[in-house]
């Protein structure tokens, strides 16, 4: 149980990996992250192949970060979603809203 | 027939919530669910307790809320109280609304209710409650063979 967050730059992407489960207790940590994040100008993956669990308080998160970005013009992006957070976003019908990718290109 | 299989008691605080899905997740392949049922049902009670921390405890990390488990009649049972402010029926009513096209039409708070929603085969506003919120959660028990 819990979260762990680890944040890497690789190229001009920053990639914050979140291992664990995001629910209302560990949310918050998300979006701090997430936020924190998007402050630098360039593109922004968020590698979920680790979150074992999501509910909507870390999708809420994820649209806020979303939001954030698109107000700036700036990429962000779903990294392999594991199916525990593709059948959650599914559920809330929010599947196709993101730009979701196996991988990012770097140089 | 009895009244309930069990019953928590739970403080009104989001670091339990895990402990609470490992109790709900064991409870459902007990009950002979699939795997992938228990996944989203486990979601859905998160979803409900965490609305009861939210909104149902008035904030106050030492208030407590309840989830009772009964199974009758072919259906299971989970029944949720808290203390908070009661919501009116409505509060509790699917949101038919369209997804949202974009994220500017996502409505914030919402979310959690929506999913109650398409997890359970029923979702009930418990009548007669006498102090706060009330709503159970039904669903199917699996033939078992």
């Amino acid at each position: 149980m819990g979260l762990e967050i680890e944040v890497v730059d690789r190229g001009e992407w920053r990639i914050l990996t979140a291992r664990g489960e995001v629910d209302l207790n560990s949310s918050p940590d998300l979006r701090n992250a997430v936020l924190a994040a998007l402050k630098g100008k360039g593109p922004v993956g968020v590698d979920l192949s680790e979150a074992s669990y999501m509910d909507s308080s870390g999708v809420a998160t994820l649209v806020e970060g979303l939001k954030s970005a698109s107000g700036r013009k700036q990429t962000f992006s779903l990294i392999q979603p594991s199916r525990a957070v593709m059948k959650v976003l599914e559920l809330a019908r929010l599947d196709s809203l993101f730009d979701i990718r196996d991988s990012v290109e770097t140089e | 027939m009895r009244k309930q299989d069990f019953a928590l008691e739970i403080a009104s605080d989001p670091s339990l919530l895990g402990v609470v899905r490992n109790l709900v997740r064991s409870y459902l392949l007990d009950a002979g669910f699939t795997s992938e049922r228990v996944d989203e049902l486990v979601l859905g009670v998160d979803e409900a307790c965490t609305n009861a921390i939210r909104h149902g405890c008035k904030g106050l990390p030492d208030d407590t809320f309840r989830v009772v488990f009964r199974s009758v009649d072919g259906w299971m049972e989970i029944q949720l109280e808290d203390s908070g402010e009661p919501a009116p029926p409505e509060a509790f009513a699917r949101d038919d609304a369209p997804a949202p096209a974009n994220a500017d039409d996502l409505r914030p708070g919402g979310l959690g209710l929506h999913l109650i929603h398409e997890v359970f085969d029923a979702v009930e506003f418990c009548p007669g409650a006498i102090e706060g919120n009330c709503v159970t959660m039904k669903l199917r028990l699996p033939k078992k063979n």
